[in-house]
């Protein structure tokens, strides 16, 4: 693979891995009735 | 009198003399760096807690040499570049920090309780109250953690040394320590030097790129947000459902992740003697001997290695990028939240520099509002810039043999 491919490839990789991580973690904390400013429960 | 008892009274202003003259130039050169990282760190322009300790041994290294054996120059405080066993174990029955930087320095450990007491000092709640602010501000922070890896393979490194230069943009000193260990065990010193002096100058750089980047009429608007109670059980399940996560899809990176937040784990379950411990033991016993080895390690023979020059370029340029993409992030926040309610400055923040470039969004924003408050928002900001620098370079130590 060139190095632009991986670059992008690891760019995006990164940003969805971190977006699942944090998605997960909103969702366990609505789900245990937590709150958050951004898809909490209120 | 004699020009060899001389030499022998004052080895280390004679070996100026009998060394290789650009080495011995690299050690003035070294010792002057020194003096000034030193006196800016007492200053307070650069960090004091890694500046005062790594200028000093700087200074040192770089004046304390004297001839040893078969007419070589060496010092007595470490030798980075041994690796055959028996001569390590000789050595370090003479150089005083040979033990500390073998067995906390070279495998990371002292990486590692860095992060404890960094993840001891951390708010979960500031991510929490905001995360998905936290985590794009943080991911458009990493851009020069990848434009620096193109950047280095087309300037002629190897992928894997790229891509170790390369974390130096995800601006996460611990992490850049263990990546280039990793990945480029080789030139995981001057990296690993180079890293923690650019992290530094961090400090005088990123203000000039937010006043740049957001005119005075921006930075002074204020976030008004009720601050969400984020319940002390959200906060620790969501600590050991990251660190669980995080570990299983980067193993590469598991040590730092456990470490960091162990660190919060332990904050959030409120164990005392664990948390003294960790804040004001662990962690500044750790900072001390980190900045006083990296100073050491700044002797002129191990530096001048011809790809230094690139990674003192690479280096900024990785800085550079993450700090003017992490602003552009912060104004896409402030368009997709309507130009409401939210101040761009808070962009620098997602550059993972804990705490630091929470700090210099806040201080941007009061110097303009000494009423206005982002903190609490820049360091969610802060702590999400953490996750997703260890994702990166998690990725690149497992993936990197791909790139051909």
């Amino acid at each position: 693979m060139n190095v632009y491919a991986y670059a992008g490839l690891t760019y995006l990789g990164t940003a969805v891995i971190s977006l699942l991580v944090i998605g997960i973690i909103v969702l366990l904390n609505k789900l245990m009735g937590g709150n958050s400013s951004e898809g909490g429960v209120e | 009198m004699d020009m060899n008892l001389l030499m022998q009274l004052f080895p280390g202003i004679a070996s100026l003399f009998t060394q290789d003259p650009i080495i011995a130039v690299a050690r003035i050169i070294l010792i002057i760096l020194g003096f000034v990282l030193a006196y800016y760190g007492y200053k307070r322009v650069l960090e004091p807690l890694i500046m005062v300790p790594m200028g000093i041994g700087m200074i040192c290294i770089n004046t304390g040499v004297l001839f040893l054996a078969n007419g070589q120059t060496g010092t007595l405080f470490l030798n980075p570049l041994i690796s055959d066993p028996n001569a390590l174990v000789n050595i370090m029955q003479v150089n005083f920090l040979q033990p500390i930087y073998n067995f906390t320095f070279s495998n990371s450990l002292v990486a590692c309780l860095v992060f404890m007491g960094v993840g001891a000092l951390c708010e979960i709640g500031f991510i929490l109250a905001n995360p998905w602010t936290s985590i794009i501000i943080a991911i458009f922070a990493e851009a020069g953690t990848f434009a620096t890896l193109i950047l280095g393979v087309a300037l002629g490194l190897a992928p894997n040394e790229a891509a170790a230069v390369a974390s130096i943009g995800g601006a996460d000193g611990p992490m850049v320590l263990f990546t280039s260990l990793m990945l480029a065990p080789k030139l995981f010193v001057p990296i690993s030097v180079i890293a923690y002096l650019y992290l530094s100058l961090t400090y005088a750089g990123y203000p000039w790129i937010v006043k740049m980047m957001v005119p005075k009429k921006y930075r002074a608007m204020d976030i008004i947000e009720d601050v969400p109670e984020v319940s002390k059980k959200s906060k620790f399940i969501f600590i050991i459902v990251a660190c669980g996560l995080l570990c299983i899809l980067l193993p590469m990176a598991a040590p730092l992740l456990m470490s960091f937040f162990l660190g919060m784990a332990i904050k959030e379950s409120e164990i005392v003697p664990y948390q003294d411990l960790l804040e004001n033991t662990l962690l500044y016993i750790s900072t001390l001997m980190l900045g006083l080895l990296l100073g050491c390690l700044c002797e002129a023979s191990t530096l001048l290695d011809p790809k230094v020059a690139i990674i003192v370029a690479l280096g900024i340029f990785a800085l550079a990028v993450s700090g003017v993409v992490g602003v552009i992030g912060g104004w896409v926040v402030y368009w997709a939240k309507g130009g409401k309610n939210f101040n761009p400055c808070v962009g620098i923040a997602g550059v993972s520099c804990v705490p630091s470039t929470a700090k210099i969004a806040q201080h941007a924003v009061e110097e303009e509002n000494p009423f206005a408050v982002v903190l609490p928002v820049a360091m969610g900001a802060n702590i999400a810039g953490v996750i997703v620098s260890a994702v990166a370079c998690g990725i690149f130590v497992a993936t990197i043999q791909f790139v051909k």
